[in-house]
């Protein structure tokens, strides 16, 4: 096995220059899927953290009535006693902290233009205990300090539309949790950029107190569990669930994945993409290194015959034919997984950036993870690539009539 | 007497064209010959006469027509693909006019080859290559690879690696037929001590007259036909005591 494995070896480097521009058609594959799939992974990364820091949290705690039912008022499916509720779960190990909100909406006025806004209602303390910082691009953010005026946070599209800036003041309307209209003025303390669009013409944040005020009721929407680390949230969620099931409501909890639908959906799309492109270099891989062997079998056929005529087994020169290119596959995996990671490492240090995604405002820079099962992976695709690539040079070798063969020119 | 080699009636055709049911060219016609242990035996004839297929019909590297060829006894059109690989490995050395030596391999490493399908194990491999090198005069050059070597030393490598598993049957297609008269001597030279020493059989094809001097026994063939099977005066047709390699 030993001298069978040499000769696979020494007749990978026969012709160097052939060798060579396979190595790098293959390690070229390997590499351009490291990069591309460090850098979706990446953009993964950054997304799920982006997601969790902007207020997602890393788990989400509702009553069952809020996903069963249409709410017929708001809070109509708010939690109760929160509070009690906080308190447990904060105690839980991994947790940082527990943030309630209050999401509703309504309308607001400068006293000449109206228009809608999508509400929430924080408390200020717990959203900075959990790293939850509003992107301000004008003013401050919401003091937690009862008293004085309400104050209120708003999108840059609103703050436009209605023609405000922060020290200004703006009426909301909102219908209590009795069905009545109820309305408030708020001082606009700081304009928010969320980085969609679609957000910051509608965004609305007021602290809880004053919500609870406008909506008539003292119970929140939800709860934010904020942990030391996204990769402990499985393990929480598992150690949670047995607290919730001794509330006085029905409580249900939520990680983040489950609520991160846009996470998902991009998730979702470049991967689609990634499995694409792992396709495409499969085939290219396959394609052009199928033409190579065939080459080099027609190049050996004189040398195939003579080993065949010396008595060695046909199923031998298959698995020779096989093991050269396995070879050539892991030669090349081994180059491109140094090269993609070369690349990566350069391309980190190069401080690229990328237009803004659709639909978002904040440029991206562009960096490369290093995730050892995509390397693990690709290696794989592109060895058996080869190894597949090598199946008809194979058979044909094997096949070949002895008399030809030793015949051939 | 044993008959190493039993040739009966054998006919080879050819198709000319890929239809290979119609014009078909005859490159041996009714060929009987009987070859025994320990025979120095030359096949001659112009080209294109029908000495390569004769070899490669006893060689098994070819089937007949029709016709059978015998090996020790064994009807070779009977046996499987996989026994007739066994019988060549285990049988039959191969020389061939153009060495046809593995070239990544060393001259020990392409000598060694026989032994490494036929499952030899790795201490009695060394010990055969060294001995089949040291037979052919090459144990100095075993290091080295094809390239390295005359056409002279690649042609003894090609001899050492025909005897190391020790056939009962050496087959060489014209192997003097690259060599200049120096190295074509010594060639000849060593296959016929082989061929006294170790009692081993040799049937060659060749148009050599150098080698032709030496041999026993020449079949001459003429367009696909033996034309004459003469045994020279003294020429030894028979057993000789087996020796071996050392």
């Amino acid at each position: 096995m030993g001298k069978f494995l040499l000769l696979a070896f020494r007749n990978v480097f026969r012709n160097r220059r052939r060798t060579l521009m396979t190595l790098l058609m293959v390690g070229g594959g390997v590499a351009g899927l490291l990069l591309v799939g460090g850098f979706f992974a990446r953009m993964f990364w950054g997304l799920r953290e982006s997601t969790i820091n902007d207020g997602l949290g890393h788990m989400q705690i509702f009553t069952a009535e809020h996903f069963s039912r249409e709410e017929k008022h708001v809070l109509d499916t708010g939690i109760d006693h929160w509070r009690q509720v906080a308190g447990s779960i904060s105690s839980g190990g991994h947790v940082r902290g527990v943030a309630p909100r209050i999401e509703f909406n309504g309308m607001l006025s400068n006293g000449v233009k109206s228009g809608v806004f999508l509400g929430s209602a924080v408390d200020p303390v717990a959203e900075d205990s959990l790293g939850f910082t509003p992107r301000l691009g004008a003013g401050r953010d919401l003091d937690s300090k009862p008293g004085g005026e309400i104050e209120a946070l708003i999108g840059a599209g609103v703050a436009r539309s209605m023609n405000v800036k922060p020290g200004d003041g703006l009426t909301i309307l909102a219908v209590t949790a009795d069905g009545a209209l109820n309305g408030i003025d708020v001082q606009v303390v700081g304009i928010v950029n969320t980085g969609f669009k679609e957000m910051d013409d509608r965004y609305l944040r007021i602290t809880l107190p004053s919500a609870q005020r406008l909506l008539q009721s003292d119970r929140v929407t939800n709860l934010v569990v904020g942990l030391d680390a996204t990769e402990n949230t499985d393990e929480v969620a598992a150690a949670l669930a047995p607290r919730l099931r001794g509330q006085p409501q029905q409580l249900i909890l939520k990680k983040w994945i489950d609520l991160a639908a846009y996470y998902k959906q991009v998730r979702s799309l470049f991967s689609t993409i990634f499995v694409f492109l792992g396709i495409i270099v499969f085939f290219m891989v396959l394609m052009s290194s199928v033409n190579t062997l065939l080459m080099t079998m027609f190049e050996r056929t004189r040398e195939i015959g003579t080993m065949l005529a010396m008595g060695t087994p046909r199923s031998w020169i298959m698995a020779l034919f096989v093991l050269e290119a396995t070879l050539l596959g892991v030669l090349g995996a081994i180059a491109g997984v140094a090269g993609g990671n070369l690349l990566g490492l350069l391309l980190n240090h190069a401080g690229i950036h990328l237009p803004a995604p659709p639909g978002t405002t904040v440029p991206m820079a562009f960096r490369v993870l290093f995730v050892p099962s995509l390397m693990i992976g690709s290696s794989i695709l592109v060895v058996v690539s080869l190894a597949l690539a090598a199946i008809l040079p194979a058979v044909r070798a094997s096949r070949l009539q002895i008399s030809e063969a030793l015949a051939h020119v | 007497m044993d008959e190493i080699v039993s040739v009966e009636a054998v006919t080879r055709r050819f198709p000319l064209n890929h239809d290979r049911t119609r014009n078909l060219v005859s490159a041996l016609s009714d060929a009987s010959l009987g070859v025994e242990a320990g025979e120095f035996l030359a096949i001659a004839g112009p080209s294109g006469s029908g000495k390569t297929t004769l070899l490669n019909l006893i060689g098994c590297i070819d089937q007949p027509t029709s016709g059978r060829v015998l090996i020790e006894g064994v009807d070779t059109s009977r046996l499987s693909p996989g026994r007739m690989t066994a019988l060549r490995r285990e049988k039959i050395g191969f020389v061939f006019q153009t060495f046809n030596l593995i070239p990544v391999f060393s001259a020990a490493e392409n000598v060694e080859y026989p032994l490494l399908i036929a499952g030899v194990g790795s201490h009695e491999r060394r010990k055969r290559t060294a001995e089949a090198l040291d037979s052919v005069g090459l144990s100095a050059r075993a290091a080295h690879r094809p390239d390295l070597l005359s056409g002279g030393e690649r042609q003894r490598v090609a001899v050492a690696r025909a005897i190391v598993h020790r056939p009962a049957l050496v087959l060489a297609d014209e192997p003097t037929a690259n060599l200049d008269t120096h190295n074509a001597t010594q060639l000849i030279d060593l296959m016929h001590g082989l061929n006294q020493r170790l009692g081993l059989t040799f049937i060659f094809s060749t148009h050599d007259a150098r080698l032709l001097e030496h041999t026993d026994r020449i079949v001459r063939l003429c367009d696909g036909e033996i034309q004459s099977d003469s045994l020279k005066e003294g020429g030894f047709r028979g057993q000789v005591p087996a020796l071996s390699l050392s």
